[in-house]
């Protein structure tokens, strides 16, 4: 099978797969108790005026129905108002989801970096200091909560060293931001050739990052440690060292017959982290997309939270799908 | 034979059992291997025969080890030799064919890759000579349409060419010392002759000696210049295969054959009755064979028996040894 046709057969299915979810979220999102109406209009509407903007916004109709309405407003592009902010939803998560990307990106990436060559290293050196490190590092990653460790970041490097920004955003106040071409900053700033708000932007990236990077190389460093074991204690690796292969090349063939799993467990964490990094958002006062949608769900403001799902979910499968294009890359037996 | 490729002496390679006395897969086994000499290795599984052919390679799978003896190649005492030494060695000087290459063979590496591997890291061949190198050796194992086979990938292999591809990776360094391990029994018979005819060809071709261990004694009858059957870890019997076929000498052996014989009264006779060969474990005082022997007296279960030469070349560990009968 052709990467082409293989291609064309899951975008085939992407269509289905995005109503499937927003249906799905829709009838959750409905099940939370709390009327938008009296929410929006406060303790001093009258009984009236109440059923007037329950009508305005199709509440009074079933719940197949308003799922109707909001999926053919979705297909004209419209994901509806946050009464909260007063704003279409489609820009408030044009500047927000960006923000959390960029994080999430970042913070991955870093993960990577430590996670990766850790766990290669503790399944090479069974015994000995590092594979001990290795563990207990782990083992602390998994317990640790994220806010918590950016709180001790903050307190560290703000409050005592004063070498990091304020946790107030993503920029100074006083710096100018770039103007908005794909929503991140480093990017938007180095394509503007701001280097003043590209500074900025980096240096209160550097505590969330280093956060998000520190906690997820956890997960990371667990699954490349056993798969890579494993790996090295399977038949071909057997095979490899009985053919006096170099003991840092059986490594590296034992790495990449493990990276698949080391692959899925990235786009699992990225999947996850999209919302789940919305307690570091709030440490660090980022303006993302968790944080706009966990307001959303706490006011009754639904259309911020089934914006946030469709992105969230468009993105994972895309993420999926190169994930799955990755699988085919590296093991010819998937072609 | 003039000079020895290989000599193992009083070898012990033990396995570590939970709350028990180790488990001894080889025990105090010697064994001479002289240039150019194929010599046949047959036992049963568990009998020791893997075992052995790993603590050759000094890589006993862990948790086993080499408890005691030594292995001398090329008259050099191996566990004198560091990691780096012992790595140059493998590969290179002595290879091992592996029994369901399949399996063993690296899923995400190109046939060419895998072979060329070998070269790359033992001889220092790249870019051009290298593939050059790995084709003519395609070429020499019989793989048609070498030029193909050297972008496949091993799933796309059938047995058979698997086979031949764990071949030319033992070979193409042009060791001294080949260790084949049950190397054709994951074949078709038809496929497992060819490949045979073709393991033997290529060790005349390649000047290389060879420890053929297998279950199939009869494989040996046309294969080897000596025979030694194994079993409980210890060397049983062994002779010219001339000799050892003329005059089988030890129970086992003559069980070993009979199992191939058409009389069924041959094979009910040396076949101890009511006990399956799987369940018997080979007896820790006295004969490892015991157990099994239909010929065991008192004097078999207490007295281990050593191994003695009965004829020229011909030596048997057996008390009571088999006469011909005329």
């Amino acid at each position: 099978m052709t990467v082409l046709s293989w291609l064309g057969q899951r975008l085939l299915f992407v269509a289905p797969q995005l109503v499937g979810i927003l249906f799905v979220s829709f009838l959750l999102v409905k099940l939370i108790p709390g009327d938008p109406a009296v929410l929006m209009l406060g303790p001093f509407a009258t009984p009236d005026g109440l059923a007037r903007l329950r009508a305005e916004l199709g509440l009074d109709r079933t719940v197949v129905e308003q799922f109707l309405i909001y999926l053919g407003n979705v297909l004209q592009g419209d994901l509806g108002t946050s009464w909260q902010t007063t704003m279409p939803v489609t820009s408030d998560l044009a500047q927000r989801f960006p923000a959390t990307l960029e994080l999430v990106t970042l913070g991955l990436l870093v993960a990577l970096a430590i996670g990766l060559p850790l766990g290669v290293a503790g399944a090479r050196y069974k015994r000995g200091l590092l594979r001990t490190g290795a563990d207990y590092y782990g083992l602390l990653a998994g317990a640790l909560p994220d806010f918590w460790l950016g709180l001790v970041l903050i307190y560290v490097f703000y409050t005592m060293l004063g070498w990091a920004p304020a946790p107030l955003g993503r920029i100074d106040f006083a710096v100018i931001p770039p103007e908005p071409v794909t929503g991140a900053l480093l990017i938007d700033s180095a394509i503007a050739g701001n280097w003043q708000a590209f500074r900025s932007a980096a240096g209160h990236l550097v505590l969330p990052v280093l956060t998000l990077g520190l906690i997820n190389a956890g997960p990371i460093l667990k699954m490349t440690q056993a798969t890579t074991e494993r790996m090295l204690d399977s038949d071909f690796s057997r095979y490899a060292e009985l053919c006096g292969l170099p003991r840092k090349v059986v490594v590296r063939q034992a790495l990449r017959n493990a990276l698949p799993s080391v692959i899925t467990i990235v786009s699992v964490l990225y999947g996850f982290l999209l919302g789940g990094a919305v307690l570091v958002e709030i440490v660090f006062s980022w303006g993302g997309a968790g944080q706009y949608a966990v307001q959303g769900v706490l006011n009754a403001d639904l259309n911020p939270v089934l914006g946030f799902v469709l992105y969230s979910a468009v993105l994972s499968l895309f993420i999926y799908l190169i994930v799955d294009l990755l699988y085919f890359l590296i093991d010819p037996r998937t072609r | 034979m003039s000079n020895t490729v290989l000599e193992v002496e009083r070898l012990d390679v033990e396995f570590p059992t939970y709350g028990q006395a180790p488990a001894r897969a080889v025990r105090g086994l010697d064994l001479t291997i002289g240039e150019r000499e194929i010599v046949g290795l047959v036992g049963e599984s568990g009998s020791g025969k893997t075992a052995l052919a790993r603590a050759i390679m000094q890589l006993v799978p862990p948790p086993g080890r080499i408890a005691g003896g030594r292995v001398r190649f090329e008259g050099q005492d191996l566990s004198t030799l560091d990691e780096e030494q012992l790595r140059a060695l493998r590969g290179r000087a002595m290879s091992m064919v592996i029994a369901n290459p399949r399996s063993e063979l690296n899923p995400l590496l190109t046939v060419g890759e895998q072979i060329g591997n070998v070269l790359k890291y033992h001889l220092g061949l790249k870019g051009k000579e290298l593939r050059e190198r790995v084709l003519e050796m395609l070429r020499e194992v019989r793989i048609p349409d070498p030029e193909r086979r050297y972008a496949a990938w091993p799933h796309e292999l059938s047995g058979g060419m698997a086979q031949r591809v764990v071949m030319a990776i033992a070979l193409i360094c042009n060791p001294r010392l080949v260790i084949s391990d049950d190397a054709t029994s994951g074949l078709d018979v038809t496929v497992q002759a060819q490949v045979l005819e073709l393991l033997k060809r290529l060790a005349e071709r390649h000047r290389t000696a060879m420890l053929f261990i297998t279950r199939d004694i009869g494989i040996t009858a046309h294969f080897c210049d000596r025979v030694a059957i194994i079993y409980g870890g210890e060397i049983m019997e062994i002779a010219s295969r001339d000799r050892f076929f003329a005059n089988p000498m030890h129970p086992y052996s003559v069980l070993l054959l009979a199992a191939f014989s058409h009389n069924p009264k041959l094979r009910s006779y040396w076949l101890k009755e009511g006990e399956a060969a799987s369940e018997a474990q080979p007896a820790e005082t006295g004969c490892p064979f015991a157990t099994r022997c239909v010929r065991v007296r008192e004097h078999c279960r207490s007295v281990h028996p050593e191994l003695r030469e009965l004829e020229a070349g011909h030596l048997v560990r057996c008390h009571y040894p088999v006469e011909r009968r005329a």
